[in-house]
Protein backbone atom coordinates (compact mmCIF):
# COMPACT_ATOMS: atom_id res chain seq x y z
CA UNK A 1 0.00 0.00 0.00
CA UNK A 2 1.23 3.50 -0.51
CA UNK A 3 0.69 6.48 2.12
CA UNK A 4 -0.41 9.67 0.60
CA UNK A 5 -0.19 12.69 1.78
CA UNK A 6 -2.68 15.77 0.98
CA UNK A 7 -0.13 18.70 1.79
CA UNK A 8 -2.37 21.67 1.78
CA UNK A 9 -4.34 19.99 4.58
CA UNK A 10 -1.46 19.22 6.55
CA UNK A 11 -0.64 21.45 9.27
CA UNK A 12 2.85 20.58 10.47
CA UNK A 13 1.27 18.50 13.41
CA UNK A 14 3.89 16.04 13.31
CA UNK A 15 1.24 13.55 15.53
CA UNK A 16 2.48 11.51 12.46
CA UNK A 17 6.01 11.67 12.77
CA UNK A 18 5.69 10.59 16.61
CA UNK A 19 3.51 7.63 15.64
CA UNK A 20 5.83 6.48 13.02
CA UNK A 21 9.48 8.49 12.92
CA UNK A 22 11.08 5.16 10.37
CA UNK A 23 7.84 6.73 7.33
CA UNK A 24 8.45 10.39 7.26
CA UNK A 25 9.56 13.37 9.33
CA UNK A 26 8.96 17.18 9.50
CA UNK A 27 12.15 19.13 8.02
CA UNK A 28 13.71 22.07 9.17
CA UNK A 29 10.92 24.57 7.96
CA UNK A 30 7.48 21.73 9.12
CA UNK A 31 7.11 20.44 5.65
CA UNK A 32 6.28 17.04 5.91
CA UNK A 33 8.45 14.60 4.29
CA UNK A 34 7.61 10.71 3.83
CA UNK A 35 10.42 8.49 4.00
CA UNK A 36 8.92 5.92 2.89
CA UNK A 37 6.10 5.65 0.69
CA UNK A 38 5.47 1.97 -0.25
CA UNK A 39 4.54 0.31 2.80
CA UNK A 40 5.36 -3.68 3.13
CA UNK A 41 3.22 -5.73 5.81
CA UNK A 42 6.26 -4.99 8.30
CA UNK A 43 5.48 -0.74 8.10
CA UNK A 44 1.59 -1.49 7.77
CA UNK A 45 0.65 -0.99 10.99
CA UNK A 46 2.90 1.90 11.87
CA UNK A 47 1.53 3.68 8.68
CA UNK A 48 -1.87 2.55 10.15
CA UNK A 49 -0.75 4.33 13.14
CA UNK A 50 0.32 7.47 11.53
CA UNK A 51 -2.43 7.90 9.41
CA UNK A 52 -5.17 7.78 12.31
CA UNK A 53 -3.68 9.76 14.50
CA UNK A 54 -3.88 12.68 12.04
CA UNK A 55 -6.37 15.08 13.68
CA UNK A 56 -6.93 16.75 9.95
CA UNK A 57 -7.04 13.34 7.70
CA UNK A 58 -4.32 14.95 5.68
CA UNK A 59 -2.75 11.05 5.33
CA UNK A 60 -4.55 7.95 4.22
CA UNK A 61 -3.64 4.86 2.78
CA UNK A 62 -4.73 3.81 -0.85
CA UNK B 1 -6.55 -16.82 27.70
CA UNK B 2 -6.91 -13.86 26.48
CA UNK B 3 -10.62 -12.78 25.54
CA UNK B 4 -12.64 -14.10 22.89
CA UNK B 5 -15.57 -11.79 22.33
CA UNK B 6 -14.43 -7.96 22.91
CA UNK B 7 -17.30 -5.63 22.78
CA UNK B 8 -16.01 -1.75 22.44
CA UNK B 9 -18.47 0.83 23.58
CA UNK B 10 -18.71 4.38 21.54
CA UNK B 11 -16.92 4.95 18.22
CA UNK B 12 -15.16 7.94 18.55
CA UNK B 13 -11.74 8.22 18.10
CA UNK B 14 -10.97 6.14 21.77
CA UNK B 15 -13.38 3.55 20.54
CA UNK B 16 -11.50 3.23 16.64
CA UNK B 17 -7.97 3.24 18.17
CA UNK B 18 -8.39 0.56 20.53
CA UNK B 19 -10.44 -1.50 17.79
CA UNK B 20 -7.14 -0.65 15.68
CA UNK B 21 -4.49 -1.79 18.36
CA UNK B 22 -6.69 -4.96 19.11
CA UNK B 23 -6.35 -5.85 16.00
CA UNK B 24 -2.86 -4.36 15.33
CA UNK B 25 -1.42 -6.98 18.66
CA UNK B 26 -2.99 -9.89 17.45
CA UNK B 27 -6.70 -10.30 18.31
CA UNK B 28 -8.71 -12.41 15.92
CA UNK B 29 -11.76 -12.93 18.27
CA UNK B 30 -15.07 -11.22 17.15
CA UNK B 31 -14.88 -7.84 17.55
CA UNK B 32 -18.20 -5.52 17.92
CA UNK B 33 -18.34 -1.82 17.78
CA UNK B 34 -21.70 0.04 19.29
CA UNK B 35 -21.85 3.24 18.43
CA UNK B 36 -25.21 6.02 19.18
CA UNK B 37 -23.99 8.07 16.37
CA UNK B 38 -24.44 6.98 12.89
CA UNK B 39 -21.23 8.03 11.45
CA UNK B 40 -17.70 6.65 11.19
CA UNK B 41 -15.49 7.95 13.87
CA UNK B 42 -14.46 11.73 12.11
CA UNK B 43 -11.91 14.73 14.37
CA UNK B 44 -13.84 16.63 16.42
CA UNK B 45 -11.12 19.11 16.48
CA UNK B 46 -11.95 19.98 13.07
CA UNK B 47 -15.37 21.22 13.56
CA UNK B 48 -14.26 23.81 15.42
CA UNK B 49 -11.35 24.59 13.44
CA UNK B 50 -11.11 24.37 9.25
CA UNK B 51 -14.67 22.76 9.48
CA UNK B 52 -16.20 25.91 10.17
CA UNK B 53 -14.85 27.65 7.07
CA UNK B 54 -15.18 24.65 4.52
CA UNK B 55 -16.04 26.07 0.95
CA UNK B 56 -19.02 23.90 0.10
CA UNK B 57 -18.67 20.70 1.67
CA UNK B 58 -17.56 20.04 4.61
CA UNK B 59 -14.54 17.57 4.63
CA UNK B 60 -12.29 18.64 7.01
CA UNK B 61 -13.39 16.32 9.82
CA UNK B 62 -13.36 13.24 7.80
CA UNK B 63 -10.84 10.38 9.06
CA UNK B 64 -9.31 7.39 6.49
CA UNK B 65 -11.62 4.22 6.94
CA UNK B 66 -11.40 2.04 9.68
CA UNK B 67 -9.28 -1.40 8.82
CA UNK B 68 -10.43 -3.48 12.47
CA UNK B 69 -13.31 -5.13 10.36
CA UNK B 70 -15.87 -5.23 13.46
CA UNK B 71 -19.19 -6.03 13.59
CA UNK B 72 -20.22 -2.59 13.77
CA UNK B 73 -24.01 -1.68 15.93
CA UNK B 74 -24.63 1.82 14.90
CA UNK B 75 -27.21 4.38 15.87
CA UNK B 76 -28.03 2.28 19.00
CA UNK B 77 -27.18 3.24 22.03
CA UNK B 78 -25.45 1.52 25.07
CA UNK B 79 -28.17 1.73 28.15
CA UNK B 80 -26.70 -0.50 30.93
CA UNK B 81 -23.95 -3.11 31.78
CA UNK B 82 -24.56 -5.81 34.17
CA UNK B 83 -21.02 -6.20 34.58
CA UNK B 84 -21.60 -9.28 37.09
CA UNK B 85 -22.65 -11.17 34.25
CA UNK B 86 -20.87 -9.82 31.30
CA UNK B 87 -23.62 -8.78 29.18
CA UNK B 88 -23.71 -5.36 27.97
CA UNK B 89 -27.95 -4.17 27.23
CA UNK B 90 -28.26 -2.06 24.31
CA UNK B 91 -31.60 0.26 23.64
CA UNK B 92 -33.25 -1.76 21.06
CA UNK B 93 -33.01 -4.26 23.63
CA UNK B 94 -30.24 -6.76 22.79
CA UNK B 95 -28.06 -8.20 25.11
CA UNK B 96 -24.26 -8.45 23.79
CA UNK B 97 -22.29 -10.97 26.00
CA UNK B 98 -18.83 -10.28 26.19
CA UNK B 99 -15.55 -11.15 27.87
CA UNK B 100 -13.78 -7.55 27.04
CA UNK B 101 -15.46 -4.73 27.15
CA UNK B 102 -13.59 -1.41 25.95
CA UNK B 103 -15.69 1.85 27.60
CA UNK B 104 -15.48 4.66 25.14
CA UNK B 105 -18.25 6.33 24.90
CA UNK B 106 -16.41 10.05 25.82
CA UNK B 107 -18.53 13.03 27.06
CA UNK B 108 -21.03 15.53 25.17
CA UNK B 109 -21.41 19.35 25.88
CA UNK B 110 -22.59 20.73 29.31
CA UNK B 111 -25.10 22.85 28.01
CA UNK B 112 -26.11 26.35 30.65
CA UNK B 113 -30.04 25.68 29.49
CA UNK B 114 -32.87 28.23 30.23
CA UNK B 115 -33.87 29.94 33.47
CA UNK B 116 -36.01 27.19 35.38
CA UNK B 117 -34.74 24.42 32.99
CA UNK B 118 -31.46 24.20 33.23
CA UNK B 119 -29.43 22.08 30.24
CA UNK B 120 -32.76 22.46 28.23
CA UNK B 121 -33.10 25.70 26.42
CA UNK B 122 -33.82 25.38 22.08
CA UNK B 123 -31.59 28.66 21.27
CA UNK B 124 -28.57 27.47 22.46
CA UNK B 125 -26.17 25.79 20.01
CA UNK B 126 -23.35 23.86 21.39
CA UNK B 127 -20.33 21.95 19.00
CA UNK B 128 -19.75 18.91 20.08
CA UNK B 129 -21.00 16.63 17.29
CA UNK B 130 -21.13 16.61 13.62
CA UNK B 131 -24.76 17.61 13.33
CA UNK B 132 -23.87 20.60 15.49
CA UNK B 133 -21.39 21.73 13.42
CA UNK B 134 -23.49 21.58 9.98
CA UNK B 135 -26.61 23.24 12.21
CA UNK B 136 -23.37 26.09 13.14
CA UNK B 137 -22.31 26.30 9.68
CA UNK B 138 -25.98 27.03 8.41
CA UNK B 139 -26.44 29.86 11.03
CA UNK B 140 -23.84 31.33 10.38
CA UNK B 141 -23.62 31.39 6.46
CA UNK B 142 -26.57 34.34 7.17
CA UNK B 143 -24.07 36.16 9.33
CA UNK B 144 -25.75 36.84 12.42
CA UNK B 145 -24.75 38.34 15.45
CA UNK B 146 -23.33 35.94 17.64
CA UNK B 147 -22.67 35.34 21.70
CA UNK B 148 -19.86 32.93 22.51
CA UNK B 149 -20.29 31.70 25.94
CA UNK B 150 -17.29 30.80 27.56
CA UNK B 151 -13.38 31.21 27.47
CA UNK B 152 -11.74 28.06 27.23
CA UNK B 153 -10.05 26.77 24.17
CA UNK B 154 -13.30 25.74 22.29
CA UNK B 155 -15.47 28.92 23.02
CA UNK B 156 -12.24 31.02 21.47
CA UNK B 157 -12.17 29.07 18.78
CA UNK B 158 -15.55 28.75 17.51
CA UNK B 159 -15.67 33.21 17.88
CA UNK B 160 -12.55 33.37 16.02
CA UNK B 161 -14.67 30.93 13.37
CA UNK B 162 -17.52 33.08 13.56
CA UNK B 163 -15.63 36.64 13.36
CA UNK B 164 -13.73 34.92 10.23
CA UNK B 165 -17.03 34.24 8.49
CA UNK B 166 -17.92 37.75 9.26
CA UNK B 167 -20.44 38.08 12.17
CA UNK B 168 -20.10 39.90 14.93
CA UNK B 169 -18.95 38.88 18.19
CA UNK B 170 -19.16 39.35 21.51
CA UNK B 171 -17.51 36.52 24.00
CA UNK B 172 -18.74 36.47 27.61
CA UNK B 173 -16.19 34.85 29.88
CA UNK B 174 -15.76 34.93 33.44
CA UNK B 175 -11.78 34.72 33.98
CA UNK B 176 -9.89 36.09 31.29
CA UNK B 177 -10.24 33.83 28.13
CA UNK B 178 -7.74 30.84 28.10
CA UNK B 179 -6.28 31.82 31.78
CA UNK B 180 -7.72 28.41 33.16
CA UNK B 181 -6.01 26.38 30.00
CA UNK B 182 -3.18 27.91 29.23
CA UNK B 183 -1.89 30.49 31.88
CA UNK B 184 -1.67 34.12 32.20
CA UNK B 185 0.61 34.93 30.18
CA UNK B 186 -0.29 32.81 26.41
CA UNK B 187 -3.65 34.04 27.60
CA UNK B 188 -2.65 37.45 27.24
CA UNK B 189 -1.16 36.83 23.95
CA UNK B 190 -4.45 35.23 22.66
CA UNK B 191 -6.20 37.89 23.66
CA UNK B 192 -4.37 40.47 22.05
CA UNK B 193 -4.98 38.87 18.98
CA UNK B 194 -8.33 38.13 19.38
CA UNK B 195 -9.19 41.90 20.14
CA UNK B 196 -7.39 42.67 17.15
CA UNK B 197 -9.42 40.24 14.71
CA UNK B 198 -12.44 42.32 16.19
CA UNK B 199 -13.78 40.17 19.47
CA UNK B 200 -15.08 42.24 22.12
CA UNK B 201 -15.59 40.54 25.35
CA UNK B 202 -18.30 40.67 27.94
CA UNK B 203 -16.00 39.44 31.13
CA UNK B 204 -19.19 38.07 33.02
CA UNK B 205 -20.24 34.70 33.79
CA UNK B 206 -23.41 34.47 32.20
CA UNK B 207 -26.89 33.55 34.30
CA UNK B 208 -29.46 32.77 32.19
CA UNK B 209 -31.08 32.60 28.60
CA UNK B 210 -34.06 33.34 27.15
CA UNK B 211 -35.58 34.29 23.83
CA UNK B 212 -37.71 37.32 22.73
CA UNK B 213 -40.50 36.51 20.99
CA UNK B 214 -40.58 34.92 17.44
CA UNK B 215 -39.23 31.28 19.13
CA UNK B 216 -35.77 30.63 20.04
CA UNK B 217 -35.19 29.57 16.07
CA UNK B 218 -36.59 33.11 14.44
CA UNK B 219 -35.83 35.24 17.69
CA UNK B 220 -32.97 36.61 19.25
CA UNK B 221 -31.72 35.02 22.58
CA UNK B 222 -31.31 37.53 25.28
CA UNK B 223 -28.11 36.50 27.65
CA UNK B 224 -28.22 37.69 31.48
CA UNK B 225 -25.31 38.39 32.82
CA UNK B 226 -24.07 37.90 36.45
CA UNK B 227 -24.27 41.53 36.93
CA UNK B 228 -27.52 41.73 35.68
CA UNK B 229 -26.97 43.65 32.24
CA UNK B 230 -27.93 41.78 29.64
CA UNK B 231 -26.99 41.18 25.83
CA UNK B 232 -28.74 40.05 22.59
CA UNK B 233 -27.95 38.01 19.64
CA UNK B 234 -29.38 36.54 17.03
CA UNK B 235 -27.04 33.53 17.62
CA UNK B 236 -26.05 32.14 20.99
CA UNK B 237 -23.14 29.39 21.00
CA UNK B 238 -22.23 27.95 24.20
CA UNK B 239 -18.76 26.11 25.59
CA UNK B 240 -18.91 25.76 29.10
CA UNK B 241 -17.22 21.98 29.77
CA UNK B 242 -18.21 18.73 28.94
CA UNK B 243 -19.76 15.88 31.01
CA UNK B 244 -18.63 12.70 30.65
CA UNK B 245 -21.11 9.72 28.94
CA UNK B 246 -21.51 7.47 32.10
CA UNK B 247 -25.23 7.51 32.49
CA UNK B 248 -25.51 4.57 31.04
CA UNK B 249 -23.16 2.91 34.16
CA UNK B 250 -24.93 3.34 36.42
CA UNK B 251 -25.91 0.64 38.08
CA UNK B 252 -22.98 -1.40 37.20
CA UNK B 253 -20.87 -0.86 39.74
CA UNK B 254 -17.84 0.74 38.61
CA UNK B 255 -18.24 4.13 38.87
CA UNK B 256 -16.80 5.73 41.78
CA UNK B 257 -17.97 8.78 43.83
CA UNK B 258 -19.67 9.24 39.94
CA UNK B 259 -16.47 8.81 38.25
CA UNK B 260 -14.99 6.06 36.05
CA UNK B 261 -11.62 5.71 37.26
CA UNK B 262 -8.94 3.41 35.57
CA UNK B 263 -5.56 2.11 36.63
CA UNK B 264 -2.01 3.41 34.88
CA UNK B 265 -3.07 0.77 32.30
CA UNK B 266 -6.30 1.81 31.89
CA UNK B 267 -8.41 -1.06 33.63
CA UNK B 268 -11.59 -0.74 35.33
CA UNK B 269 -10.70 -4.13 36.03
CA UNK B 270 -9.01 -6.80 34.10
CA UNK B 271 -11.90 -7.74 31.71
CA UNK B 272 -12.82 -3.83 31.00
CA UNK B 273 -10.79 -1.16 30.34
CA UNK B 274 -12.05 2.39 29.41
CA UNK B 275 -10.07 5.28 27.84
CA UNK B 276 -10.70 8.72 25.81
CA UNK B 277 -12.98 11.68 27.30
CA UNK B 278 -14.95 8.88 29.71
CA UNK B 279 -12.42 8.26 31.77
CA UNK B 280 -10.17 9.34 34.52
CA UNK B 281 -7.07 8.15 35.07
CA UNK B 282 -3.85 8.46 37.12
CA UNK B 283 -1.27 11.06 35.35
CA UNK B 284 1.48 13.21 37.14
CA UNK B 285 -1.26 15.68 38.44
CA UNK B 286 -3.52 13.06 40.34
CA UNK B 287 -6.50 11.40 38.51
CA UNK B 288 -8.09 13.09 36.34
CA UNK B 289 -9.87 13.11 32.95
CA UNK B 290 -8.09 15.04 30.38
CA UNK B 291 -10.66 14.89 26.96
CA UNK B 292 -8.00 15.75 24.29
CA UNK B 293 -7.38 14.12 21.20
CA UNK B 294 -3.83 12.57 21.40
CA UNK B 295 -4.95 11.56 25.36
CA UNK B 296 -7.74 9.53 23.92
CA UNK B 297 -5.51 8.03 21.30
CA UNK B 298 -2.67 7.14 23.80
CA UNK B 299 -5.29 5.79 26.75
CA UNK B 300 -6.43 3.38 23.94
CA UNK B 301 -4.03 2.28 22.43
CA UNK B 302 -2.00 1.22 26.36
CA UNK B 303 -5.95 -0.41 27.60
CA UNK B 304 -6.10 -2.00 24.34
CA UNK B 305 -2.68 -4.21 25.09
CA UNK B 306 -3.57 -4.35 28.60
CA UNK B 307 -6.94 -5.86 27.88
CA UNK B 308 -4.87 -9.01 25.64
CA UNK B 309 -1.74 -8.99 27.60
CA UNK B 310 -2.56 -8.20 31.57
CA UNK B 311 0.06 -6.58 34.16
CA UNK B 312 2.44 -7.64 31.35
CA UNK B 313 1.51 -4.72 28.56
CA UNK B 314 3.30 -1.82 29.49
CA UNK B 315 2.26 1.29 31.82
CA UNK B 316 0.39 4.42 30.17
CA UNK B 317 3.04 6.49 29.82
CA UNK B 318 1.04 9.98 29.97
CA UNK B 319 2.57 13.03 28.08
CA UNK B 320 0.30 16.03 27.84
CA UNK B 321 0.33 17.79 24.24
CA UNK B 322 -2.53 20.24 23.45
CA UNK B 323 -2.91 22.38 20.32
CA UNK B 324 -5.30 25.19 19.24
CA UNK B 325 -5.84 27.42 16.15
CA UNK B 326 -7.73 31.24 16.19
CA UNK B 327 -7.73 34.01 15.70
CA UNK B 328 -4.25 33.66 13.08
CA UNK B 329 -2.01 32.19 15.91
CA UNK B 330 -2.03 28.70 15.94
CA UNK B 331 -0.24 26.72 19.02
CA UNK B 332 1.20 23.50 20.30
CA UNK B 333 1.95 22.86 23.63
CA UNK B 334 4.00 19.58 25.52
CA UNK B 335 4.11 19.30 28.89
CA UNK B 336 1.18 20.34 31.27
CA UNK B 337 -0.92 23.13 31.12
CA UNK B 338 -1.61 26.15 32.53
CA UNK B 339 1.85 27.67 32.73
CA UNK B 340 2.20 29.92 35.81
CA UNK B 341 4.80 33.34 35.10
CA UNK B 342 6.45 34.49 31.94
CA UNK B 343 8.56 32.03 29.57
CA UNK B 344 12.11 31.35 28.67
CA UNK B 345 12.49 32.29 25.10
CA UNK B 346 14.00 30.06 22.75
CA UNK B 347 13.14 31.59 19.41
CA UNK B 348 11.11 34.54 18.84
CA UNK B 349 8.77 36.66 20.50
CA UNK B 350 4.94 35.47 20.31
CA UNK B 351 3.72 39.03 20.15
CA UNK B 352 5.43 39.22 16.71
CA UNK B 353 5.74 36.52 14.63
CA UNK B 354 6.71 32.89 15.26
CA UNK B 355 7.94 31.61 18.56
CA UNK B 356 9.17 28.81 20.61
CA UNK B 357 9.16 29.45 24.45
CA UNK B 358 9.61 26.67 27.78
CA UNK B 359 8.61 27.10 31.26
CA UNK B 360 10.31 24.79 34.15
CA UNK B 361 8.08 23.09 36.28
CA UNK B 362 9.31 22.33 40.05
CA UNK B 363 9.58 18.65 38.80
CA UNK B 364 12.24 19.41 36.44
CA UNK B 365 9.79 18.69 33.88
CA UNK B 366 8.85 21.75 31.63
CA UNK B 367 6.04 22.52 28.86
CA UNK B 368 7.47 23.93 25.47
CA UNK B 369 5.26 25.78 23.28
CA UNK B 370 5.54 26.82 19.75
CA UNK B 371 2.98 29.49 18.21
CA UNK B 372 2.77 29.77 14.12
CA UNK B 373 6.30 27.76 14.16
CA UNK B 374 5.91 24.10 12.48
CA UNK B 375 7.95 22.20 14.80
CA UNK B 376 8.07 18.52 15.09
CA UNK B 377 6.32 16.94 17.85
CA UNK B 378 9.16 14.83 18.99
CA UNK B 379 11.46 17.89 18.76
CA UNK B 380 8.98 20.08 20.97
CA UNK B 381 8.81 16.86 23.57
CA UNK B 382 12.37 16.83 23.79
CA UNK B 383 12.44 20.40 25.03
CA UNK B 384 9.70 20.07 27.52
CA UNK B 385 11.57 17.68 29.00
CA UNK B 386 14.68 18.84 30.14
CA UNK B 387 16.08 22.86 29.73
CA UNK B 388 18.22 22.72 26.82
CA UNK B 389 21.59 23.54 27.23
CA UNK B 390 22.16 25.20 23.84
CA UNK B 391 18.78 27.01 22.79
CA UNK B 392 20.08 27.43 19.10
CA UNK B 393 17.34 27.87 16.74
CA UNK B 394 18.75 25.32 14.35
CA UNK B 395 19.60 22.39 17.32
C1 LIG C 1 -15.36 21.01 18.74
C2 LIG C 1 -14.25 20.30 19.44
C3 LIG C 1 -12.93 20.71 19.26
C4 LIG C 1 -11.88 20.05 19.87
N1 LIG C 1 -10.61 20.47 19.65
C5 LIG C 1 -9.57 19.81 20.20
C6 LIG C 1 -8.22 20.21 19.96
O1 LIG C 1 -7.96 21.19 19.27
N2 LIG C 1 -7.22 19.48 20.51
C7 LIG C 1 -7.48 18.40 21.28
O2 LIG C 1 -6.53 17.75 21.74
N3 LIG C 1 -8.73 17.99 21.54
C8 LIG C 1 -9.79 18.68 21.03
N4 LIG C 1 -11.08 18.26 21.29
C9 LIG C 1 -11.29 17.08 22.16
C10 LIG C 1 -11.21 15.76 21.37
O3 LIG C 1 -11.96 15.88 20.21
C11 LIG C 1 -11.73 14.65 22.26
O4 LIG C 1 -10.85 14.52 23.35
C12 LIG C 1 -11.82 13.31 21.55
O5 LIG C 1 -12.60 13.39 20.41
C13 LIG C 1 -12.37 12.25 22.52
O6 LIG C 1 -12.60 11.06 21.87
P1 LIG C 1 -13.48 9.92 22.57
O7 LIG C 1 -13.50 8.82 21.59
O8 LIG C 1 -13.02 9.68 23.95
O9 LIG C 1 -14.95 10.54 22.75
P2 LIG C 1 -16.06 10.91 21.65
O10 LIG C 1 -15.39 11.44 20.44
O11 LIG C 1 -17.03 11.73 22.38
O12 LIG C 1 -16.67 9.51 21.26
C14 LIG C 1 -17.56 8.81 22.07
C15 LIG C 1 -18.62 8.19 21.19
O13 LIG C 1 -19.45 7.35 21.99
C16 LIG C 1 -20.80 7.60 21.69
N5 LIG C 1 -21.62 7.23 22.85
C17 LIG C 1 -21.86 7.96 23.97
N6 LIG C 1 -22.66 7.29 24.81
C18 LIG C 1 -22.94 6.11 24.22
C19 LIG C 1 -23.73 4.98 24.59
N7 LIG C 1 -24.36 4.91 25.77
N8 LIG C 1 -23.80 3.95 23.72
C20 LIG C 1 -23.14 3.99 22.53
N9 LIG C 1 -22.38 5.02 22.14
C21 LIG C 1 -22.29 6.07 22.96
C22 LIG C 1 -20.82 9.07 21.36
O14 LIG C 1 -21.97 9.42 20.63
C23 LIG C 1 -19.55 9.20 20.55
O15 LIG C 1 -19.74 8.86 19.21
C24 LIG C 1 -12.15 18.94 20.71
C25 LIG C 1 -13.48 18.53 20.94
C26 LIG C 1 -14.53 19.20 20.31
C27 LIG C 1 -15.95 18.75 20.56
S1 LIG D 1 -0.25 14.59 11.73
FE1 LIG D 1 -1.34 15.27 9.90
S2 LIG D 1 -1.24 17.49 9.94
FE2 LIG D 1 0.27 16.70 11.33
S3 LIG D 1 2.18 16.62 10.14
FE3 LIG D 1 1.23 14.62 10.06
S4 LIG D 1 -0.01 14.72 8.22
FE4 LIG D 1 0.48 16.82 8.71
Amino acid sequence: MKIVLDRPRCEGHGLCEEAAPQLMHLDDDGELVLDIETVDDVLLEPAKAAVRVCPVAALRLA
Amino acid sequence: MGPKRIVVVGNGIAGLTASDSLRAAGFDGELTIVGDEHHAPYSRPALSKAALLDSEDMTSHQLPAATHEAHEILGVGAARLDAGKKVLHLDDGTGLPFDGLVIATGSRARRLGAAGNPGNYDGELTLRTLEDALALRRRLAGQPSVVVIGGGALGMEIASGCLAVGCEVTLVSQELPLTNQLGPYLSGVFLAAAVRHGLKLAPSSAAQLRSTGGGPAGGRTVVTLADGSSLEAELVVSAVGDVPNTEWLASSGLLTGGRLEVDTRGRVRPDIIAAGDVAAFPTARGIQRVPLWTSAIEQSKAAALALLGGDGAPALDFKPYFWTEQFGLSLKASGFLPLAGAPDYLDGDPHDGPSLMRWSHREGSGTAVAINKRIPIPKLRRLSEAAPEVASPAA
